[in-house]
């Protein structure tokens, strides 16, 4: 039926005009805007919080700057002091051992681990929950626990060696420069591992159970179904976590400061707890921010080869 | 479709307040809230922000608190004190600077108006003023707080860091008083450790105990880590040599291996646990043993640094009040400093210490808390020997940086562990170079 009455035909004329207007809004404009809108938030956090001090110590680090006094472009300065600093060369030195020791045990344990909570046993879920504990205890206050298991008289850990028999003398787990650096190493494992343990076992309840049939078809054994099949397939969760591992334990300053603060002799003194002396006690901002930025360029550089290894997975 | 008015409501859903309602009452109250808040700050009303640490005597900082309710009343504006941990003072004490926002009032430590010199106001007339009346400041008041020839806090205190020893195992071995030179402590030392009793001061990184026993020591022996100038590096001298040979020697014979490990709590359980006969601490052991070991009060005392062939020195931690700069209250914030240390207020507050802070003009060293207990009277001669890191110098960022860096302390730890006197001075000259070059 054709409508010939023009109020109606005008009314129709309007809603339609209406609609337009209406729908206008959600499909004229792209979608891109939208988008940037909806992401601004997060940008505008990053660049307050993120980028500005980033920038800042950066900045911070090619003056002389001292507290409360802004201090003259100097350029590579500080860093070129600091190479020649016997102190800072031995803070870097702790720093990789510290770093790469840790990270290095808290993959190969963290691996141990994931495999074997990945197998069936009773209260399974029960033990992958408790893993966790060490994780979400706050560091600091856990720390002052080891501190206490590390105490020059008082350490349980040598009371429990002592009674065994396994050693005959107490060990001076914080009083030596040997056992001061195991003393953070064991500290720092006992603290990371359970994020590398449930990172893997994460990855490796997704490894589909058809490749070990298949692997066990061709007749593979255990090892070789970990070597061919878990471990490659394991690696881009690897990759990341051992990254954020690296960077976390490079800034480490919690374990070490409530621990050791550095000592003794200098022994365990790493980046973040000299940055932290220099700058903030002692005052001298432009060198504390180049300690702290030194390992940023050979940071940077890992971390674009892992990232790009992972894109081309 | 039923009209809304008839379901009937839950006795529950009666009381409840509606959402729309419950927005609104919140508005309200935060509206309300933040009128007073921006009336109180923006009508002139003042509020006198103070930073300072959080003592390890309760008591004192509560009483501190109620003096600013006191003071707040009687002037009619607000006082609030934040207490913090000493460690934290540092960091908050640089964000303030850095930023130029934060307390009105600082607590700086020992060479903290140095480092900060920049951004403190001028404090003379108010330290003048206190000193014309009370009898004068003590040197070491004037050495922390004067910065090239300007007063930049007001000396507030010192906590007194004695020798604490254990008087019946001293008389075990035939001493019954203290032993007053270096070298008889030394004798003193090795007849303890042959009782199962050595002694014990920290070489670990135990920022009070280690360094407040150590650079004394130098001292005491002629050494010093720079001229007066604060830039020359001095530590190369045969007095050091003398230091370091008699520290590792006193090792050997008479102190527990445990040092090594230290921090600054270590110290006071090793005593309480009855595992070391002498060690370096402020009266803090002694007041702690009231409540965890009553029964070694009675045979704790404290006793005064030996001297050593170039005399008596000590090392305590000072506690200064710094105005900041950047501060609206600042005539405010000089005016309660100022009843602070007025005799009323100030010494009703070191009389809760028990010996924990002592003053620094010299109109309290006969202040009523010294005579309560016998056992404080060598506390209350300490300021009269303490000087600042960096000494015979002014204290000075490279001080302060050589002090944070255990230079001194590491020298001594180094010999301890067997290096020989020449390599660990050269060590620390080297560390001091580098230190003192960048001044």
């Amino acid at each position: 039926m054709l409508i010939r009455d023009p109020r109606v035909t005008a009314s129709i004329a309007r809603t339609a005009q209406l609609v337009a207007k209406r729908g206008g809004v959600r499909f004229i404009k792209p979608d891109v805007f939208t988008g940037y809108a909806l992401i601004s938030p997060a940008v505008f956090l990053m660049l307050v919080l993120l980028a500005y001090p980033f920038v800042l110590a950066v900045y911070i680090s090619l003056s002389d700057r001292l507290l409360g006094e802004p201090g003259k472009f100097i350029w590579f300065g500080n860093f070129i002091k600091l190479l020649q600093d016997t102190y800072f060369r031995q803070t870097v030195w702790n720093s990789f051992v510290y770093t790469v020791t840790t990270v290095t045990l808290k993959l190969l344990l963290g691996l141990a681990l994931a495999l074997l909570l990945n197998q069936e046993f009773p209260c399974r879920n029960w033990v992958r929950g408790a893993l966790l504990l060490p994780w979400i205890v706050p560091t600091s206050l856990s720390v002052l626990t080891w501190l206490w298991m590390f105490d020059s008289l008082f350490s349980v850990i040598n009371y429990i060696l002592l009674g065994l028999g396994l050693i005959s003398k107490k060990i001076p787990w914080l009083g030596d420069t040997f056992w001061a650096m195991v003393s953070v190493i064991i500290v720092n494992t006992w603290r990371g591992l359970p994020f590398f343990a449930i990172s893997f076992l994460a990855g490796l309840m997704a490894i589909p159970r058809e490749l070990y049939e298949a692997a066990e078809v061709d007749g593979a054994r255990t090892f070789r179904k970990f070597w061919h099949v878990t471990l490659p397939l394991l690696q881009p969760v690897i990759a990341v976590v051992v990254l954020f591992s690296t960077i976390w334990t490079f800034a480490d300053f919690q374990i070490v400061y409530i621990l050791t603060h550095g000592g003794p002799l200098n022994a365990t003194q790493i980046f973040a707890t000299m940055a932290y002396d220099v700058a903030l006690v002692a005052g001298r901002i432009g060198e504390g921010a180049a300690v702290s930025l030194f390992l940023f360029p050979a940071l940077l550089i890992v971390i674009i080869l892992i990232l790009r290894y992972l894109r081309q997975e | 479709m039923k009209p809304k008015e008839k379901r009937t409501k839950t006795p529950r859903e009666g009381r409840a307040i509606s959402r729309r309602k419950f927005i609104a009452m919140t508005a309200g109250a935060t509206a309300a809230l933040s009128l007073g808040t921006f009336i109180r700050s923006g009508l002139g009303a003042t509020n006198l922000r103070i930073l300072s640490w959080s003592n390890t005597l309760k008591a004192m900082d509560d009483y501190l608190r109620e003096l600013g309710e006191q003071y707040a009343k009687k002037k009619g504006i607000g006082i609030s004190f934040e207490f913090i941990h000493m460690n934290d003072l540092p960091t908050k004490t640089a964000a303030a600077v850095e930023s130029g926002a934060g307390p009105d009032i600082v607590n700086l430590w020992s060479d903290g108006p140095h480092l900060h010199a920049k951004a403190l106001v001028d404090v003379g007339d108010l330290c003048e003023g206190l000193g014309k009346e009370l009898k004068g400041w003590t040197d070491i008041g004037k050495d922390i707080a004067i910065v090239d020839k300007t007063w930049k806090a007001v000396p507030w205190g010192i906590i007194p860091i004695a020798l604490t020893y254990r008087e019946d195992w001293l008389k075990e071995v035939g001493y019954s008083t203290f032993p007053d030179t270096w070298g008889e402590l030394l004798k003193a030392s090795k007849k303890l450790k042959d009782k199962g009793h050595p002694v014990g001061f920290s070489l670990g990184r135990a920022m009070g105990d280690a360094n407040q026993f150590h650079y004394p020591l130098l001292w005491a022996f002629g050494g010093a880590e720079c001229k007066k100038d604060a830039k020359t590096v001095a530590i190369n001298s045969p007095e050091t040599a003398k230091a370091v040979d008699y520290r590792r020697e006193l090792h050997k014979v008479g102190e527990t291996d445990d040092v090594y490990a230290w921090d600054d709590a270590a110290n006071n359980r090793a005593f309480l646990a009855e595992a070391v006969s002498i060690t370096v601490n402020a009266a803090s052991i002694y007041w702690a043993a009231k409540k965890s070991a009553p029964q070694l009060r009675p045979v704790t005392n404290h006793a005064l640094f030996p001297v050593g062939p170039k005399g008596r020195y000590g090392y305590s931690t000072a506690l200064s009040l710094g105005i900041f700069k950047f501060s609206k209250n600042q005539k405010t914030a000089k005016e309660f400093i100022r009843w602070l240390m007025e005799p009323k207020q100030y010494s009703a507050w070191i009389g809760m210490g028990e010996g924990m802070m002592a003053g620094l003009l010299n109109f309290y060293e006969d202040d009523p808390v010294w005579k309560k207990d016998p056992k404080l009277e060598t506390v209350r001669q300490i300021p009269k020997y303490v000087r600042m890191p960096g000494y015979p110098g002014p204290p000075s960022r490279p001080a302060a940086e050589a002090m944070i860096k255990f230079v001194i302390v590491n020298m001594f730890a180094r010999a301890c562990k067997g290096m020989s006197t020449a390599e660990t001075i050269k060590i620390a000259e080297s560390e001091l170079k580098e230190i003192y070059g960048k001044a």
